[in-house]
């Protein structure tokens, strides 16, 4: 614009020159495709040039008398709606477009009065003082006008609808194991809407319907070198709105004090929320203020980002820093599952991030994110090392009641049945970390189709937890003072870890070769059960003359009497032993009764002569029913109430 | 009294215990130098910082230049910190008193620094946007000569600013700040030139009810320097640190807008002025004290030196944009005076263009290193022995 201060015209051939060249920018100012740039340009080299010509044809002044009719007209126009109650673009598009035009006139008449020379003449000085009074006036309307439209259009969405409320398992790991109940989980999958192309998620923030208002009072304000206010009024709305919603999904800032502090079942809660509430914000609130941002900003460089920017900082920074907490706190291992939530939709959303603040300005939000991503990995490393550890650690003074299924083992196995749905992350986090020294992991074998997953970085650590799991069941085993026990502990327990992989995708880790080896191991220690408690009951009734075809009746009473102390003290005791599989429970009856039926039978049988003398006590049905009584999980005696 | 005697530097007394221990292990000889360079270092960076003149603006006390040159110490101080208290022959020393009961308090008073380190993140964002007012303050009064129109431009701004440091001065309750209400409230109000009303915005909470002020009161309970044999031991530098560490979030809060900073003057923090190293700090406590107090009375929005130029400046042009209002056309030295003041108002707002986002960015390594070091310092714990919590 410098360029055309070069004075006033004084004759005719200018004059022409200058209608010429007033009618080509008119001409060029018409036609579409110019970039905004261009066309601002052009609006200038307009005005300049109109104000050229009239105070060329005014020889006396009449150019000016001109511009300040032109100036009047616009003032009023402008001026009306100063005493005005209604909004203008409330009013309707009639008014709103006659004011946008009377500012737009204002605004080139001053651009053509600034173009001149102004100190000369003191009555342009005067209406170039005027006119940007008016201007003024007319800006201050126009972001009041801005801030009314985007808050009475500004639209709320429902969260509930975006992405389902159901993070992977409801279940809350607490410390207590009580409560951890062997019930089968519902896979319900929260992948509805994670898998959409960010595109999907857009929703409208303002109505679509007053866009054009927006951009039209975008346009005339940073035309007019307003679009500080601009942007100062667009940032506070857009700012605010978020906040509200934030606020709406339930979210409250935390001080990393108050996080760290926070009990377990709380922080959960709160941990499963802020994976939920991350996803909206960024991926549909985040992903739509954008698209507004661009709509209305478009083509106005990095403005549109600088406002995204301002507008999202805050939130984004608060989201981040309970990330930063819930990562630094003590890495317990009943955290990992939710760690790995957190890990696994940050990781998700890394992308969506990185395009959303893709400028320079934005790089620090991305490097947040990044450094964020990073910490929470480690801190799900921690936890679940945490969690090895506390397996290993795990510590009783007395022996398991029962010898049934130990709370230890319920909880570990249902905790890692989670596992395999975090397969992929926990296989990248876990790819540098050796599982550790205790590790009598079976090399896997097989097939080439099962060999992936059997061989993956998390089946490695799997099969390194139930080592220390089984391990630690021994040690826990060894606590029982009779050896039969002990057996009957590890076979429930070891049977236990076999069902629980094999009734899970945890099979595919663990390989048909581990399920192999786990079956054979409980077998044996039901075999070695029978062989301690029924070796020297059945003894009683073993023929030590094979060659001879009966014992003598003293023997026999004496046999008699052996097995039916050892028997009845046997299930005194077992009866209070428990076996919770049914299954198990009823094949280790079968087998007991295989194996103790038939040799009373056999004994009774081979010395019928003495069959009917008092001294048997219990008939062979006797036996045999009341071994269904074992493994029942209450005491009970055979004196008292079976007495023939 | 013979400075020998009973102001025995902290030096002093190290190089006396060093006789005393002479037949003490190579390593222990080792550990006492590192200790000593370490408050060596210490005294001279702070030594730096309190010389620092008034008059040139550009480094002057608590302007973002000094600010950032203090997180910079900071930083070195606690990289130096840290290599005495880990990379120590003993890694079970941190296990043993003193030390077992110190290096707890520690991390807890490093959780608090963090907070205090968002909720000057918080603040920073805050006085972003006092820039962005004050740009457009000098943007209308850049333009010559100055209208009707660009000085209710400029007032217009001004008066955003004014309330917007006063608003965030106020320490007024958040929730309240947050029932604004866009939609009504705009038109009937009979000024030509409709300011918004600034709002106190709830991400710039640290959480509900949360005191910067209090957060460092906090810090400073049992912060007491190391008696008797202590002092020659790691006790010495975890008690210099968390003095560090304590003064930097302090001076912190005093230069940046900050939920809640009602008391912040009548913290004090034990710091023996014997001690070498401490007499710097002391000073500047004593120095930025002597600003807050005047600051209770006078109402400005932080000590920060540009946010009290621009405060100044804020108030000189506003009484030039009213008296223009009043006579209309100014020229002449008046004139001048306020372009004079426009200036200099957008070489402030141009030293925040440059500072404000690296000190961000430097609050944020802060955070991250305190966050690093309390890592490998409960990891450290963990490994000199203590058992892991039971599962059950």
């Amino acid at each position: 614009m410098d360029g055309c201060r070069s004075g006033v015209p004084t004759y005719e051939g200018d004059l022409h020159v200058v209608a010429a060249a007033h009618h080509i920018v008119k001409a060029l100012g018409a036609t579409k495709n110019l970039s905004d740039d261009l066309r601002k340009i052009l609006i200038d080299l307009d005005s300049h040039l109109s104000m050229i010509t009239s105070n060329i044809d005014s020889k006396g002044g009449r150019g000016l008398v001109d511009v300040e009719e032109r100036l009047d007209q616009a003032e009023r126009k402008i001026m009306r709606w100063e005493t005005d109650p209604m909004m203008i673009w409330d009013s309707g598009p009639k008014e709103a477009s006659d004011y946008l035009e009377a500012v737009d006139e204002t605004g080139k008449l001053v651009d053509g009065l600034r173009g001149l020379s102004v100190h000369e003449n003191r009555k342009q000085k005067e209406i170039l003082h005027r006119a940007m009074n008016i201007l003024q006036t007319a800006m201050s309307r126009l972001e009041e006008e801005l801030i009314h439209i985007l808050v009475r259009h500004g639209q709320q969405f429902e969260p509930k609808n975006m992405y389902s409320r159901s993070i992977r398992k409801d279940i809350v790991y607490d410390e207590s194991f009580v409560s951890v109940e062997d019930e089968p989980t519902k896979e319900t999958s929260s992948q509805n809407c994670s898998n959409n192309e960010s595109g999907e998620c857009i929703v409208d923030l303002v109505h679509a319907d007053v866009i054009p208002d927006i951009k039209s009072i975008a346009k005339v304000m940073f035309t007019s070198n307003y679009g500080p206010e601009f942007c100062e009024a667009f940032i506070s709305v857009q700012k605010e709105a978020l906040e509200q919603y934030f606020s709406f999904l339930g979210t409250e800032n935390l001080s990393i004090e108050d996080v760290l502090k926070m009990e377990w079942t709380c922080l959960s809660s709160k941990m499963n929320k802020w994976t939920w509430s991350m996803k909206i914000i960024v991926r549909v609130y985040l992903a739509s203020e954008k698209q507004l941002c661009d709509q209305v900003l478009g083509g106005l460089g990095s403005v549109s980002s600088y406002c995204f920017l301002e507008i999202s900082k805050a939130t984004i920074l608060c989201l981040l820093n309970f990330g930063e907490a819930v990562a630094m706190g003590p890495h317990r291992p009943e955290k990992l599952l939710r760690l790995l939530d957190m890990y696994e939709t940050l990781a998700d959303l890394l992308r969506d991030i990185d395009t959303l603040f893709s400028e320079e300005a934005g790089s620090f939000i991305q490097l947040q994110f990044h450094e964020l991503l990073e910490r929470l990995g480690e801190s799900a490393i921690a936890a679940f090392k945490a969690f090895r550890v506390a397996i290993s650690s795990n510590r009783s003074l007395y022996p398991f009641a029962g010898g049934g299924v130990h709370p230890l083992n319920k909880y570990v196995m249902n905790y890692i049945r989670m596992f395999p749905e975090y397969c992929s992350t926990l296989n990248l986090l876990l790819k540098n970390q050796h599982p550790g020294v205790a590790d009598q992991v079976t090399k896997p074998d097989y097939g080439p189709d099962t060999s992936l997953l059997t061989s993956c970085p998390m089946a490695y650590h799997l099969r390194s937890i139930t080592s220390c799991l089984e391990s630690n069941l021994h040690k826990k085993s060894q606590l029982y003072k009779d050896e039969a026990l002990q057996h009957i502990f590890l076979m429930n327990n070891i049977h236990y870890l076999v069902q629980k992989v094999k009734g899970s995708e945890l099979r595919l880790f663990f390989g048909d070769e581990w399920i192999r080896k786990h079956n054979a191991m409980f077998q044996q220690h039901a075999m070695n059960y029978e062989r301690a408690t029924w070796s020297s009951v059945v003894s009683f009734l073993k023929d030590n003359n094979p060659g001879s075809s009966s014992m003598s009746k003293s023997t026999f009473k004496e046999r008699c009497k052996g097995f039916s102390i050892a028997f009845e003290e046997v299930y005194k005791t077992q009866t209070r032993w428990s076996i919770p599989d049914p299954q198990l429970r009823e094949d280790l009856r079968i087998s007991t009764s295989l194996k103790v039926v038939l040799a009373y039978r056999t004994f009774l049988g081979r010395n019928l002569a003495y069959t009917d003398d008092k001294c048997v006590k219990h008939t062979v049905e006797h036996v045999e029913n009341s071994l269904l009584d074992l493994f029942g999980g209450s005491s009970r005696s055979l004196r008292n109430s079976c007495r023939w | 009294m013979p400075a020998t005697d009973y102001q025995a530097s902290f030096l002093g007394r190290i190089s006396i215990r060093r006789n005393q221990v002479i037949a003490m292990d190579g390593n222990h000889e080792q550990e006492l130098q590192d200790l000593e360079l370490f408050s060596k270092h210490v005294s001279e960076r702070f030594a730096e910082l309190l010389s620092s003149p008034d008059d040139v603006p550009f480094d002057a006390l608590l302007s973002i230049s000094w600010l950032r040159k203090l997180l910079d110490f900071f930083l070195c101080c606690e990289a130096e910190f840290k290599g005495i208290l880990m990379m120590g022959n003993d890694p079970s020393q941190i296990s043993k008193p003193p030390l077992d009961r110190l290096i707890p308090e520690f991390l807890d008073r490093s959780v608090k620094a963090l907070d205090v380190c968002n909720a000057v993140t918080n603040g920073l964002e805050s006085v972003r946007h006092y820039q962005k007012l004050a740009e457009i303050v000098v943007s209308a009064l850049e333009q010559k000569p100055i209208g009707d129109g660009q000085s209710r431009r400029a007032k217009k701004a001004l008066t955003s600013l004014m309330s917007a440091m006063n608003v965030d001065d106020k320490e007024c309750s958040a929730a309240k700040a947050t029932e604004r209400s866009w939609s009504f409230s705009r038109r009937g109000v009979s000024s030509k030139d409709r300011v918004p009303e600034h709002f106190r915005s709830v991400s710039n909470q640290v959480a509900k009810n949360w005191s910067a002020a209090k957060q460092i009161q906090a810090m400073t309970n049992n912060l007491v320097p190391p008696r008797g044999a202590e002092g020659s031991g790691l006790a010495s530098p975890v008690y210099t640190m968390n003095v560090i560490m304590v003064f930097v979030m302090w001076a912190l809060v005093a230069a940046i807008p900050c939920q809640e900073r009602n008391g912040l003057s009548a913290i004090h923090f034990p710091a023996p002025k014997q001690l070498n190293w401490a007499q710097s700090i002391i000073g500047l406590h004593e120095k930025i004290g002597e600003e807050w107090k005047k600051k209770e009375k006078k109402g400005t929005a932080g000590l920060l030196d540009e946010m009290q130029k621009m405060e100044k400046l804020g108030n000189i042009l506003m009484d030039f944009t009213d008296s223009f209002q009043f006579h209309g056309d100014i020229t002449g030295q008046k004139a001048e005076e306020a372009a004079a003041h426009a200036a200099e108002l957008a070489e402030t707002c141009r030293r925040m263009e440059e500072g404000l986002l690296p000190l961000q960015m430097q609050i944020r390594e802060v955070f991250h290193r305190i966050v690093k070091t309390r890592t490998e310092l409960l990891n450290a714990l963990d490994q000199v022995g203590k058992s892991p919590p039971p599962l059950l």
